[in-house]
């Protein structure tokens, strides 16, 4: 398979943007959905639109099979060793601020801490900085490198016998570079600390195998793997989804309620309250099957190299431009690439760009820290998917110099 | 040049790049031509929210007219920037606040420019327009005609009761702060005896309506505030014989019940 064939699957990809055609290049921001995912959604919606794990009736049995069916998916695609360990959330955010409440309320007191990196999102950022001023505990920050990379050795610096977690991110959002979290969990495990891992981008370009990875956490967002959005998962391992506290009240959630006490479900549902995304979670299905062969054919992932190849190098050789997130191993590099440009504001670029059909992320891209550690205002990121094409990336390079021509 | 002719140029200008880029083009050599700004004004009070760049403005009031300075670190911004100020920078006040803006639509800026552009740029426009208004002179003919609708509206305030105490919300000492420009808009800086007043959305549209009937008042712009918090020290003298209370400690207590 080719990007060019795969790209008939997503009709936003044949749109004309100020009558150019569009070239979509913020897929790290949410990427396009193929017809399958938004067809699974519609279907549901028309014809087994019916609240899950409560009726008696077909179509609820219908709705509920779909969903169940999906998480079961989702464990195997995860490797995860058992389907409660699978929780549906609305995101990443969700995810991530759902251990940041609950586990926290299992396990942190004051003066304990927690460790996350500066690449990270702010949805990996605040979450624990609320915990750490609920529970008078104290968060740190562990750097990059100049390369953009975590160092497991500055982890096994930072690690105290009061480090109840460690949250980092798989992939950054920003620096495109995966980051060693095997060996930063491995370090993490000889102190008896777990590990969480954000996977808003990890989980779009790498196969995940949670037993292998051994992570405690793992959290991404269904939008940005061609799913429906308003779709995420929380994989947590039992034994700590079962100590922790429910994160939020409400049906579903409950085995039985008396006013002199509630007893809450087992796994998952302990952490699903309320009515589920039910027509979205089952979009996970056709998804996750698109995400599989991107990743398993050879000729795609080939194309992805080449165009990575192709950017990283006319990016670097333009004295002008300054990329950050350059590996020492070129094979830990996705194809996201964040730079600035002398002498041109990230916004002009990005605006000249959008009407030549281009569409880039400028600005700050939710990581503030990592901006203030680089010293600029934002950055200008373009950011690829397997249905982007080396012509697309020819074209991206050819009119980023025409913009910084008109600008220098 | 009037205001209107000075409009028209511009929009004519416009008019003459077809393509996008070429107007971009131009706006970039606006830009570029904008006289600088001196480095002292780029303070945050200068500072105008709601741009993914940034940009800093500065008026000033000279012989009853407005003189703006600015500058941006994004080019594009900055041609625009240009453009406002080429068009509003030495008109009046009045001139100025009494204007709709709707050249920059009528130029396509506003729709074409991205969602957080147009933000900014919306937001450069509200800034200007509230310097103009903020620096609005009254004259003694001017203080004259608007006395009688401050009484008018002060009467208007005093229909409004609290919900829990039987005392209206101007006695009350609700009101921070109340002014009324030239154009009978109406300021309103209000606050509630406590933070989690359930009633606030209602208390806030009784406010308005009531101050809104008041004829020859055209707008009510209400904002709430909780600094300084409210006391029972800010209750008018009548405030105070309408709830029989003296200044014994006592009796404060009871209005916490």
């Amino acid at each position: 398979m080719t990007a060019a064939d795969i790209r008939s699957f997503f009709p936003a990809l044949s749109d004309s943007v100020y009558g150019k055609p569009l070239v979509y290049l913020d897929n790290a921001a949410t990427s396009q959905r193929p017809q399958s995912v938004m067809d699974t959604v519609s279907r549901l919606s028309l014809h087994a639109n019916a609240n899950i794990h409560r009726a008696v009736h077909a179509l609820a049995a219908k709705a509920t099979e779909e969903v169940e069916s999906t998480r079961e998916m989702v464990r195997q695609c995860l490797s995860a060793a058992s389907r409660e360990e699978i929780v549906f959330t609305s995101g990443t955010t969700a995810g991530i601020n759902l251990v940041a409440y609950a586990f926290g309320e299992a396990f942190v007191s004051e003066g304990d801490e927690i460790i996350v990196s500066e690449a990270e999102h702010h949805s990996n950022i605040v979450p624990w900085q609320l915990l750490c001023s609920r529970k008078k505990a104290i968060l740190k920050v562990l750097e990059i490198d100049e390369n953009g990379e975590l160092s497991p050795a500055q982890v096994e610096k930072l690690i105290s016998r009061r480090t109840k977690l460690i949250a980092i991110t798989h992939i950054s959002n920003v620096l495109g570079v995966e980051n060693p979290a095997r060996e930063i969990i491995r370090i993490a495990h000889t102190h008896g600390v777990p590990v969480l891992v954000d996977g808003a981008q990890g989980f779009v370009h790498r196969k995940v195998d949670v037993q292998d990875l051994d992570c405690d956490f793992y959290v991404f967002s269904g939008h940005k793997v061609y799913a429906a959005t308003g779709t995420g998962v929380l994989y947590g391992k039992k034994r700590y989804l079962e100590a922790m506290p429910p994160f939020m009240g409400g049906g579903e959630m409950i085995e039985t309620v008396r006013f002199s006490g509630t007893s809450f479900a087992p796994l998952p549902g302990k952490f699903e309250a309320g009515t589920q995304h039910f027509n979205g979670i089952p979009s996970l299905k056709p998804a996750l099957e698109f995400r599989q062969k991107c990743l398993d054919d050879k000729e795609l992932l080939a194309e992805q190299e080449a165009i990575c190849a192709f950017v990283t190098e006319a990016l670097l050789s333009d004295s002008r431009i300054r990329l950050y997130g350059v590996p020492r191993r070129t094979s830990d590099k996705i194809p996201l690439f964040s730079f600035t440009v002398e002498g041109a504001h990230h916004e002009d670029l990005a605006l000249i760009m959008d009407k030549m059909g281009i569409a880039l992320r400028s600005g700050q891209m939710c990581a503030e820290p990592l901006m203030d550690h680089y010293g600029v205002t934002g950055m200008l990121r373009a950011s690829f998917a397997p249905y982007n094409t080396l012509e697309e990336a020819k074209y991206f390079i050819a009119c980023l110099h025409k913009a910084i021509d008109m600008l220098v | 040049m009037t205001l209107a002719e000075k409009k028209a140029e511009i929009v004519e200008a416009f008019s003459l790049y077809e393509e996008w880029l070429d107007k971009y083009e131009y706006l970039i050599e606006l830009g570029k031509d904008l006289p600088p700004y001196p480095e002292e004004k780029k303070t945050e009070d200068r500072l105008i929210k709601g741009c993914q760049s940034r940009v800093w403005l500065d008026a000033e009031l000279r012989d009853g007219r407005l003189y703006f300075t600015a500058d941006s670190d994004a080019i594009i911004t900055k041609g625009i920037i240009s453009l406002l100020i080429d068009v509003y920078s030495g008109r009046t006040p009045k001139e100025i606040a009494g204007d709709d803006f709707a050249f920059i639509a009528d130029i396509g800026l506003k729709e074409n420019l991205s969602p957080t552009r147009a933000n900014g740029l919306v937001s450069m426009i509200e800034t200007i327009r509230q310097m103009a208004r903020d620096s609005e002179v009254l004259r003694a003919e001017d203080v004259a005609a608007l006395q009688p609708y401050y009484t008018a509206v002060i009467a208007a305030l005093k229909e409004v009761y609290d919900p829990e105490i039987p005392v209206n919300i101007y006695d009350l000492g609700l009101i921070y702060e109340l002014t009324i420009s030239k154009a009978h808009e109406v300021f309103i800086l209000m606050t509630f005896t406590a933070p989690n007043c359930p009633m606030a959305d209602q208390v806030l549209a009784e406010v308005r309506e009531s101050v809104e009937a008041v004829p020859g008042i055209t707008k009510c712009t209400i904002e709430m505030t909780f600094e300084p918090a409210w006391d029972k020290s800010m209750l008018s003298e009548e405030a105070r014989l309408e709830l029989g209370l003296d200044y014994d400690e006592d009796d404060y207590g009871k209005l916490d019940a």
